[in-house]
């Protein structure tokens, strides 16, 4: 079960680690394109989109028809929200003492400021 | 999303990213990460922890040490290392090994932090580098173990609301 879940996992990191593919992703977030609608943003051939698109098939990040002689690519959103949930803790955890560090700075560039006016 | 807050990347197996800008120049950002009054500051602990004692020498050799106390254990947990890399103001590496109170090791990793400023603001990326992939896919878990503790207790007090109103 666990290593279930990590494979899917993988399968998106993967997907998602990509410059290419997040293009992609991006695209799709504005509803369903066409493979040529796809690739040619990207300046990318039709080949090397169809790659693309499908390791993100493969990690069921889209799911594509064929319509004719048209391949139509859909955005499934369900596994980058569990993706995203995965390390939205961690970034949070991250986070939360980064904004401490920033009053922090605050401070200590008010105290910089004081100690120059009084020089 | 907030461009300006952290961005977590894993462009490696054993690698996690963490990329964030700060209001400050990287002179004061350095400062505040590595100089161990400035640290009690923003290494906030987890629930119930705090911390005893903090030592940090920011150059080649020198020494990390980190402990933090709870109601039930002093040391609660752990933390060493030593720093491998230093560039004042710049990049510096370390290496870090957490243990629990009973000694009972949780993980190492080795932590690089870069600073680089412009305009004066600082962009920090620390990049940690695991021993395996199943180390990597640990720790950002782990925080994901308090998130859903976090969760679960928000489900019994509305399972408690419900109780009372039934």
């Amino acid at each position: 079960m666990v290593s279930d879940r990590s494979q899917t996992l993988d399968l998106i990191f993967h997907a998602l680690a990509h410059p290419a593919r997040r293009a992609i992703i991006r695209q799709l977030s504005g509803g369903e394109r066409n493979l040529s609608e796809l690739a040619s943003p990207l300046r990318m051939t039709f080949p090397a989109a169809t790659k693309h698109v499908r390791v993100l098939e493969r990690a069921h990040l889209v799911r594509r028809r064929v319509a004719g002689r048209e391949h139509r690519c859909r955005l499934r959103a369900a596994p980058l929200k569990e993706a995203m949930l995965w390390t939205e803790q961690f970034r949070r955890n991250w986070e939360a003492r980064f904004e401490a560090l920033d009053s922090l700075l605050e401070e200590m560039k008010s105290e910089e400021q004081s100690r120059s006016r009084r020089r | 999303m907030n461009p300006e807050g952290l961005q977590v990347s894993t462009p490696k197996d054993t690698t996690i990213v963490l990329t964030r800008t700060f209001n400050a120049a990287r002179r004061l950002v350095w400062t505040a990460m590595l100089t161990p009054d400035r640290m009690r500051r923003w290494m906030l602990p987890p629930p119930g922890w705090s911390m005893t004692v903090c030592e940090c020498e920011p150059c080649v050799g020198g020494a990390l040490r980190l402990v933090w106390k709870s109601e039930e254990a002093d040391p609660a947990g752990v933390l060493y290392g030593v720093f491998t890399e230093a560039v004042l103001h710049e990049r510096i590496v370390h290496t870090e090994t957490m243990l629990l109170g009973s000694g009972q090791p949780i993980g190492s990793l080795v932590e690089a932090h870069e600073f680089a400023e412009k305009g004066g603001v600082t962009t920090m990326r620390i990049t940690q580098t695991y021993a395996s992939k199943e180390a990597r896919d640990g720790a950002l878990a782990s925080g994901q173990d308090q998130g859903m503790e976090a969760g679960f207790k928000q489900l019994d007090a509305w399972l408690e609301e419900e109780e009372v109103r039934t």
